[in-house]
C-alpha cells in the first residue's frame, strides 16, 4: 500500500506543478496523470479491479438514483463525479444559446440605461448583476459578457472602467457561493455528499448576501472618487440601445424560458427528486431542440477541454482517496485541532481560501471532499457545516488574486485586450483585502450559527 | 533597388550590440517606417488609452507562476501587449506597407510574408560591455549584469512566441557581428544583402 500511496501523492503533485507551468492544456495533463493513476496505482501496486472501477464510476449513471432521487440519496464521492460533468455539460449548452440570443448583453444595457448610465448607479448595479447571475450560470460567461459591456460603456462614458470590473469579479465569485450550481467547486462538494439547492442557498446563500452588502460598501469606499471622476460631456445617442443586442426575437424569448425553467428546476430540485445530473441533460437537450439548424454549432461551442479536465481531475484525486492519503490529511487536521469543530472550521476555510488563491480551487475542492466526510465520520461533527465552510474558503478564496478563478483571469483578459491591463499589484490592492473581509464574516457566521 | 514591391527587415539584436541603432540608419536610409517601442504608441491611439499603461510590459518574458490561462483568456498582461503588438504588425504587413522593426519576434510574427528579411545582430561580448558601459555610464561588472539580464529576458520573451531558439542562425535569413565593422558598415552589409536577396 505504501507504494501505492507513494505513487499517487507524486502523480497528484506532478498534475498540479504541470497546470501551474503551464506549458500543456490542462485536460492532457489531468487526463493522463488520470491513466497513470488507473495503471500505475490501482493496477500495478494495488492490483485491485474494483478501486479502478469505482473510480471510474460508470456504473452509477446507469442507475436510477443517479437521476431521480426520492429523499436525498447521497452520491458517490468517489471517482469521477458524473454529475459535475454532465449538469456543467448542460449548462454549457444552454448558456451557449443564450448568449447566441444576445440574452447577455441585452440584459447589460438594460440595466445601464435603467439607471441613466450613472457611473456610481451602474457600478453597484452592475455588481448585484453580477452576483445574482453567477448563482445560476457559470461566472465565466457573467464576466465575459459584463466586462465587455463595462468596457464599451467607459469609452463611450469616459471613465475608467478597472474598479467596475474588478468589482463585478469579486462579485461573481461571491455570487457563485451562494447555489449549488454557481461555482464548480459548490457542485462537486454538492454532489458529493448529496446536498441540495436550498440547502445551500439558506447557508451558504445566507452567508454571500451578508458578503455582497458588506463588499458593495467596502468598494464603493474604496473606488467612488475614482469612478466620479468621469462624466465629461457625454453623447448619449452613440450608445447602442439595450434591444439592437438582440440577435433573433425568438431565440431570445426561448433562451429567457429555458433559463428560467432550469432555475425553476433547480431550486425545487430537492422536492421533485430530479438530481442535477437531470437537469442538466434536460436543459441541454430542450436548448439543442430549440435551436433547431443551429444545434450542432451550439454543441461545437462547448468546452470539451474543461469537461475532460473535470474527468482526469477526478480519477487522480480517486488516487488519493483509495489509497487512504485523504483519510491521513483528515486524521491530521482531526488530530491538530483537537476535535474542536471552530478550529476545524478555522482550518479549513483559511487553508482553502490561501490555496484557492494560488491554485485552481476546483482540484483542491475535488480533494477537500473526502478529506471533510472522513473527518466529520471520525471527530463526529457535523459534515454540513464542514461542507460550508469548505464551499466560501474555496469560493471567495478564489478572488483574492488575478489567478486565483477563472472569472479573475477572464475580467482581466478583457480589460487587457482592451486597453487596461491590470497588473498583480493593482488587483490585490483591493481585490485581497475584500476577499480577507469576507473569508473573515464567513467564518465567524459559521461560528455564530452552526458551532 | 526596387522600391516598390514591398520590404519588411526584422531585426533582432543581442543586448548592447547596438541593433537598434543599426536597424534605425537601415530604416533612414532605406526611407522606411521605423518600429520599436513605438509600436505601442499607436496602439494606445488606436485604443484611446494612455501609453503608460502599456509600456512597461514591452518586451518583456511571461512569468508562468503569476499567470494562467483560461481558454483563449490569460491574466498576464505581458503576453496582451505581445499579441497586441503582433497583430498590428500583421496588419501593417498585410496592408502591404514597407517597415522595418526591431525586435518584438517579428521574424517569426511575419514568417511568410512576402519581402520580408529577417536579420540577427551580435557583438562581442567585450565590445558590447564596453559600449553599454560608455552608454549608462556603468562598471564592467553592472555592465555585464545589465546586459545579461536583458539578453535573458529577450531569450525567454522570443522562446515563449517561437518555435526555435532566440539567436539560432538557423531562423534568420541573416546573422552579423556588428563588433567587427561597426554600425556604418554594418548597414552596408545588411543594405547590399537586402538589396540581392529581393
Amino acid at each position: 500500500m505504501l507504494i501505492a500511496q507513494i505513487l499517487a501523492v507524486l502523480i497528484f503533485v506532478v498534475m498540479f506543478l504541470l497546470i501551474v507551468i503551464d506549458k500543456i492544456e490542462r485536460q492532457y495533463i489531468t487526463l493522463a496523470c488520470g491513466l497513470l493513476t488507473l495503471i500505475l496505482v490501482f493496477g500495478a501496486a494495488m492490483h485491485s479491479v474494483p478501486a479502478i472501477l469505482e473510480t471510474l464510476n460508470v456504473r452509477g449513471i446507469f442507475t436510477p438514483g443517479f437521476w431521480y432521487a426520492a429523499g436525498q440519496a447521497e452520491e458517490s464521492s468517489s471517482g469521477i463525479n458524473w454529475a459535475t460533468i454532465i449538469f456543467i455539460a448542460g449548462m454549457m449548452v444552454m448558456v451557449e444559446g443564450m448568449a447566441k440570443a444576445g440574452f447577455f448583453r441585452w440584459l447589460c444595457m438594460r440595466l445601464a440605461k435603467l439607471v441613466h448610465y450613472k457611473t456610481i448607479p451602474l457600478f453597484i448595479t452592475f455588481m448585484v448583476m453580477s452576483a445574482i447571475l453567477a448563482m445560476f450560470i457559470d461566472s465565466i460567461t457573467v464576466i465575459l459578457f459584463l466586462a465587455a459591456v463595462t468596457v464599451e460603456l467607459a469609452k463611450l462614458l469616459r471613465f475608467d472602467p478597472v474598479p467596475m470590473i474588478l468589482s463585478e469579479v469579486f462579485c461573481a465569485n461571491l455570487g457563485g457561493s451562494a447555489t449549488m450550481c454557481g461555482d464548480p467547486p459548490n457542485i462537486i462538494v454538492g454532489t458529493s455528499l448529496g446536498l441540495s439547492f436550498a440547502d445551500f442557498l439558506t447557508n451558504t446563500g445566507l452567508i454571500a448576501g451578508i458578503g455582497l452588502i458588506l463588499v458593495v460598501a467596502y468598494f464603493f469606499l474604496v473606488y467612488h472618487k475614482e469612478l466620479a471622476a468621469g462624466g465629461e460631456e457625454i453623447d448619449f445617442s452613440a450608445i447602442p440601445d439595450p434591444s439592437e443586442a438582440i440577435t433573433n426575437k425568438r431565440d431570445f424569448i426561448i433562451s429567457c424560458i429555458i433559463f428560467g425553467c432550469a432555475v425553476a428546476m433547480l431550486v425545487t430540485h430537492a422536492q421533485t427528486g430530479l438530481t442535477v445530473a437531470f437537469i442538466g441533460l434536460v436543459i441541454a437537450i430542450v436548448t439543442l431542440a430549440a435551436s433547431g439548424k443551429y444545434a450542432l454549432e451550439l454543441l461545437k461551442k462547448v468546452d470539451y477541454k474543461t469537461l475532460l479536465f473535470f474527468i482526469g481531475l477526478f480519477m487522480v484525486v480517486g488516487g488519493l482517496e483509495q489509497t487512504g492519503i485523504l483519510e491521513l490529511i483528515a486524521g491530521f487536521i482531526g488530530k491538530i485541532s483537537g476535535g474542536n469543530i471552530k478550529t476545524m472550521v478555522a482550518i479549513i476555510i483559511w487553508i482553502s481560501a490561501i490555496a484557492s488563491a494560488f491554485v485552481d480551487n476546483i482540484p483542491f475542492a475535488a480533494t477537500m471532499v473526502p478529506v471533510i466526510k472522513n473527518l466529520a465520520a471520525t471527530q463526529g461533527v457535523d459534515l454540513q457545516v464542514l461542507a460550508w465552510t469548505l464551499s466560501m474558503g474555496t469560493d471567495i478564496g478564489g478572488s483574492a488574486t488575478p489567478i486565483g478563478a477563472s472569472a479573475n483571469v477572464v475580467g482581466t483578459s478583457v480589460a487587457a485586450k482592451n486597453g487596461y491591463p491590470i497588473g498583480w499589484g493593482k488587483y490585490c490592492k483591493t481585490v485581497a483585502p475584500a476577499t480577507i473581509i469576507v473569508v473573515a464574516v464567513s467564518m465567524l457566521i459559521i461560528f455564530v450559527r452552526y458551532c | 533597388m526596387d522600391m516598390g514591391k514591398q520590404l519588411i527587415i526584422s531585426v533582432s539584436r543581442e543586448y548592447g550590440s547596438q541593433g537598434h541603432d543599426i536597424a534605425k540608419q537601415l530604416a533612414e536610409q532605406l526611407g522606411l517606417t521605423f518600429y520599436d517601442r513605438n509600436i505601442l504608441d499607436k496602439i494606445a491611439e488606436e485604443m484611446d488609452v494612455d501609453v503608460e499603461h502599456l509600456e512597461k510590459y514591452d518586451e518583456k518574458p511571461v512569468n508562468v507562476l503569476f499567470s494562467r490561462r483560461v481558454g483563449e483568456h490569460t491574466n498576464s498582461m505581458e503576453e496582451h501587449i505581445a499579441q497586441m503588438q503582433f497583430s498590428y504588425l500583421k496588419k501593417k504587413a498585410e496592408s502591404g506597407e514597407s517597415f522595418v522593426v526591431v525586435g518584438r519576434c517579428a521574424e517569426t510574427v511575419l514568417r511568410g510574408a512576402e519581402g520580408l528579411v529577417s536579420v540577427f545582430v551580435l557583438g562581442d561580448r567585450s565590445k558590447k560591455c564596453l559600449h553599454i558601459q560608455e552608454k549608462f555610464q556603468l562598471t564592467e561588472q553592472d555592465a555585464l549584469a545589465k546586459m545579461n539580464r536583458h539578453d535573458k529576458a529577450r531569450k525567454q520573451y522570443h522562446n515563449r512566441h517561437s518555435n526555435f531558439r532566440w539567436g539560432d542562425s538557423r531562423g534568420y535569413d541573416i546573422c552579423i557581428n556588428s563588433s567587427r565593422l561597426g554600425i556604418e558598415k554594418t548597414v552596408q552589409v545588411l543594405k547590399s544583402y537586402i538589396d540581392l536577396a529581393r
